[in-house]
């Protein structure tokens, strides 16, 4: 385990784990319209979180986040922050991985159970872990090119097809700018912006080099730019009202591209492109929670994949229905718990850092 | 030179000529075909010298020459008493000398000629090659429209002969080693010094020496000792017949194998895509070859998904078949027995046995075979009803594909690979088989071949090395070797601005 990682390659998994599943729901639907200005502010946000993670890595290159923890904000302390962050990464997972089956079920199997959807999900997943970091980064890397290449082509595909209508855009600020920032802020900027925090537990693992702050904020800047306009497109396909009920709204407008007679049903194709993406997802907040375990207690990383992977597998049942597993996401996870891990957490361990610099620096 | 298992008892040779061919009747059990011929001269009772060899390993006209050279030699102007190690003086060819009994059996069974004299204790060993092999001829399994048609033989000495021809360069080097404590079986190293990474050279090397085994037979002997892991359908060793293919792999900075007994030389270390490069790419015009690897990848794709997609859109995701063409795969199913899964299982099964009965069948009843296969059951197993046709055409389409791919290891692999994605897909449809496709992506990303990462150079991406790689561009642009398999001396060619200075 002691291989170091190319930049391209955590490069493109940073990239596969920001679209993730972002593209599987309407992000900022409050704002109708103008969700693409609630995007915007909200990866503005998402940008600053990202410099304040980037520049803890900067003060500390060689540890993770959970090594951070405990260095800096003594033994127990550190380990008792870092084992919340393990189980807020394990939850995240499990919520990714329900949306994972749920998103099955709806698209390809509607009569499979949902918990063996999840627990082929799971497996799978699970399976990956065992390579550890440094292969899974190269397999996102394999996989990046043909993921872009998809969203492009259903981009030009929408575009070229006419189904682009301009004028759902208007009238922009329809309510003032009341509804956009409280969209934004902080439903957007928790999920998926704020998300990059995970990827504190990576930086270590790259080669050093001076160019990781640099490529991290222009593949940040790109992937927020490009979410934006996926997330507006489905806006100027079917309006701002029909969006807002649509369970999966990228999918339905997947639906409605017809093209030569052959490929009517590309939506079940393009599933595939959100699996990859819901995939990496659970994938890199499994890690990340493996990872966090390991380094914590001390005991091996693959020990630790079994009973991560059985948490993440029993809490993905934690809400009866998918509306409750969304209502439980947006109004619970996404507006009153994600703040404290994204923004506070961080501060609170960079302000130390800081101050044991500066004591350090007057001894 | 000496391999594992070999024990030197440094036991001596009698200068009694007699006593000595007695030692090896003995050692080698009275063996039949281990041949002793003395040479009595005229009116004395007791040979000069005697010739081992065993029949058939040694050229006997050779032989015979070499025994009249040493009569006229005993019979002329040295008539009465020559000195007997003066024989050797005057045999000709390849010769050394060895006291060692051990050495000396050794040589009589490698195919050399030990040539015994009367008074001395040590004797001449003489390699004067010959018996039956199989001549260079074209290789059976892969064939080329444009190229070379010669192909490596059985014989290892043959086989370096011919890659020595193709590259007649100081730096080709090779290294041998013998392995098998009962077969004793010749393994030769290839590199060329300078271009081939010294650690690769050195881990082929060390992993060639760990090898402690009885027999090697076959260069798939040495392909599962040395392999990187065992668990994996994927070959992590590319295995050729041709010497042009060898010849270019060297160029490159790889190592081969060359093992005595089989003409399938092994070339490592290999990345995934080096199993869909044939030798013919860089024969034609970039243009044709660049499409016929992208051809080639698509089958590999084909032969690996195509059964298991039918399987899981027929069965899951029908909304996906255009309506035309659903009603008639429907009306095609409306009077087969097995549901899809089943039938393509089937299929693939009995297409799997005809295969391995066309390979294992005597020439002779080739034609009943094929009359069996096509008739029977293709068109027959669809009139009759039991299978659709549109099956039937997956499955003959899914098999040419597999025969697409360059290297037999890699298409055995696909085989083995396909059946479990068609049960997935049988089971679960789309989400089966990407529950399946994506543990075998990490599976090979994960594979090393001699410390070189199996998917280079896509993951981990390299961008100087993918101009041959799924295109192969023009000769002029390739003027760098692989930089993950060749050491630092990468210029095959003198780029633009070194050329302008040398003039």
């Amino acid at each position: 385990m002691n291989e170091e990682s190319r930049l391209a390659e955590l490069i493109a998994c940073f990239i596969l784990f920001e679209i993730g599943s972002t593209t599987l729901f309407q992000m900022a639907a409050d704002a109708g319209q103008d969700a693409w200005l609630s995007m915007l502010i909200g990866s503005a946000v998402g940008f600053m979180l990202l410099l304040l993670y980037l520049w803890i890595h900067k003060m500390n290159p060689n540890r993770s986040l959970y090594e951070l923890c405990i260095h800096f904000l003594g033994k127990w302390i550190g380990k008792g922050v870092g084992f919340m962050l393990v189980f807020y990464f394990a939850y995240e997972s499990s919520r990714n991985l329900r949306d994972l089956g749920e998103l099955a079920a709806f698209a390809l199997l509607n009569r499979t159970p949902l918990a063996v959807l999840m627990l082929i999900g799971i497996l799978v997943v699970g399976n990956s872990v065992r390579y550890g970091p440094h292969i899974v980064f190269l397999v996102c890397l394999a996989l990046l090119p043909t993921v872009i290449l998809s969203y492009l082509l259903l981009i030009f595909m929408i575009i070229g097809k006419g189904m682009v209508h301009l004028e759902f855009m208007q009238p922009v600020l329809e309510n003032g700018l009341g509804p956009v920032i409280s969209a934004a802020l902080p439903e957007t900027v928790s999920f998926p912006f704020g998300q990059s925090l995970l990827f504190l537990v990576f930086f270590p693992l790259v080669k050093k080099g001076k160019s990781l702050g640099k490529a991290m904020m222009i593949s940040y800047i790109c992937t927020a730019i490009g979410l934006t306009i996926i997330n507006q497109i489905n806006i100027l396909v079917m309006g701002p009202a029909l969006t807002k009920v649509i369970m999966f709204p990228l999918l339905q407008v997947v639906q409605l591209i017809e093209a030569a007679e052959v490929f009517e049903r590309m939506d079940v194709l393009f599933v595939i492109v959100l699996f990859v993406g819901l995939g990496v997802k659970i994938l890199m907040f499994y890690i990340g929670a493996v990872t966090g375990l390991a380094q914590i207690t001390k005991i091996g990383y693959r020990k630790w994949v079994i009973p991560t992977g059985l948490l993440i597998f029993a809490a993905s049942f934690a809400s009866p229905n998918f509306s409750h597993h969304l209502w439980l996401g947006i109004d619970v996870v996404v507006n009153r718990v994600d703040p404290y891990f994204q923004f506070g957490m961080p501060l609170v361990l960079l302000s130390v850092m800081l101050l044991r610099r500066k004591k350090r620096m007057q001894k | 030179m000496v391999g594992k298992g070999n024990q030197d008892s440094n036991e001596n040779l009698p200068s009694d000529l007699s006593q000595s061919v007695e030692i090896f009747r003995n050692r080698l059990g009275k063996s039949s075909d281990f041949k002793a011929r003395e040479i009595i001269l005229p009116g004395e009772s007791s040979p000069v010298a005697a010739i081992c060899y065993f029949n058939g390993l040694v050229d006997l006209k050779s032989i015979n020459k070499m025994i009249a050279t040493v009569n006229d030699f005993l019979l002329g102007e040295n008539q009465g008493k020559p000195s007997p190690s003066s024989i050797v003086d005057i045999i000709p060819g390849d010769l050394r000398k060895s006291g060692n009994i051990d050495n000396l059996i050794q040589a009589v069974l490698d195919g050399s000629t030990v040539m015994l004299i009367d008074g001395i204790p040590s004797a001449a060993i003489v390699s004067l090659p010959g018996g039956r092999r199989r001549s260079v001829e074209e290789p059976s399994s892969q064939t080329v429209i444009r190229g070379p048609k010669e192909g490596f033989t059985e014989d290892v000495a043959t086989n370096i002969a011919l890659i020595r021809r193709k590259i007649r360069s100081p730096e080709l080097r090779f290294e041998d080693r013998t392995i098998g404590r009962v077969t004793k079986t010749r393994v030769s190293v290839a590199y060329i010094n300078g271009i081939a990474k010294d650690e690769v050279v050195k881990e082929v090397l060390t992993r060639l020496d760990r090898i402690d085994v009885d027999s090697i037979l076959e260069s798939g002997y040495i392909e599962e000792y040395i392999q990187d892991t065992t668990a994996t359908p994927f070959p992590t060793l590319i295995n050729t017949e041709r010497p042009d293919a060898v010849a270019g792999n060297l160029l490159d900075g790889q190592v081969a194998i060359l093992v005595d007994g089989s003409p399938f030389v092994l070339v490592a270390p290999v990345t995934f895509f080096k199993f869909f490069l044939a030798s013919e790419d860089y024969y034609q015009r970039y243009d044709i070859s660049s499409f016929l690897r992208l051809i080639r990848l698509f089958s590999f794709l084909v032969a690996l998904l195509l059964p298991s997609l039918y399987i899981a859109v027929t069965t899951f995701q029908q909304e996906m078949i255009p309506t035309t063409l659903l009603i008639s795969l429907a009306a095609q199913r409306e009077g087969t027995p097995l549901p899809a899964l089943l039938e393509a299982l089937l299929m693939e099964l009995t297409f799997e046995v005809i295969r391995e009965a066309g390979v294992r069948m005597p020439r002779v009843v080739g034609p009943a075979i094929s009359i069996v296969g096509a008739l029977v059951l293709g068109q027959a197993a669809v009139q009759a009803g039991l299978v659709s046709a549109a099956m039937v055409i997956i499955v003959s389409f899914t098999a040419i594909s597999n025969f697409v791919i360059p290297y037999f290891s890699m298409s055995a692999a696909v085989r083995l690979v396909r059946f479990a994605l068609m049960l997935l897909a049988g089971t679960f449809g789309l989400y089966g088989i990407l529950a399946g496709g994506i543990p075998l992506l990490i599976h090979m990303v994960s594979l090393k071949s001699f410390g070189v990462p199996y998917f280079l150079p896509l993951a981990p991406l390299s961008f100087t090395n993918l101009k041959d790689v799924l295109i192969r561009a023009p000769w002029p642009l390739l003027k760098t070797r692989p930089s993950y398999i060749s050491s630092d001396n990468r210029d095959r060619q003198a780029s633009k601005k070194q050329s302008k200075n040398s003039k």
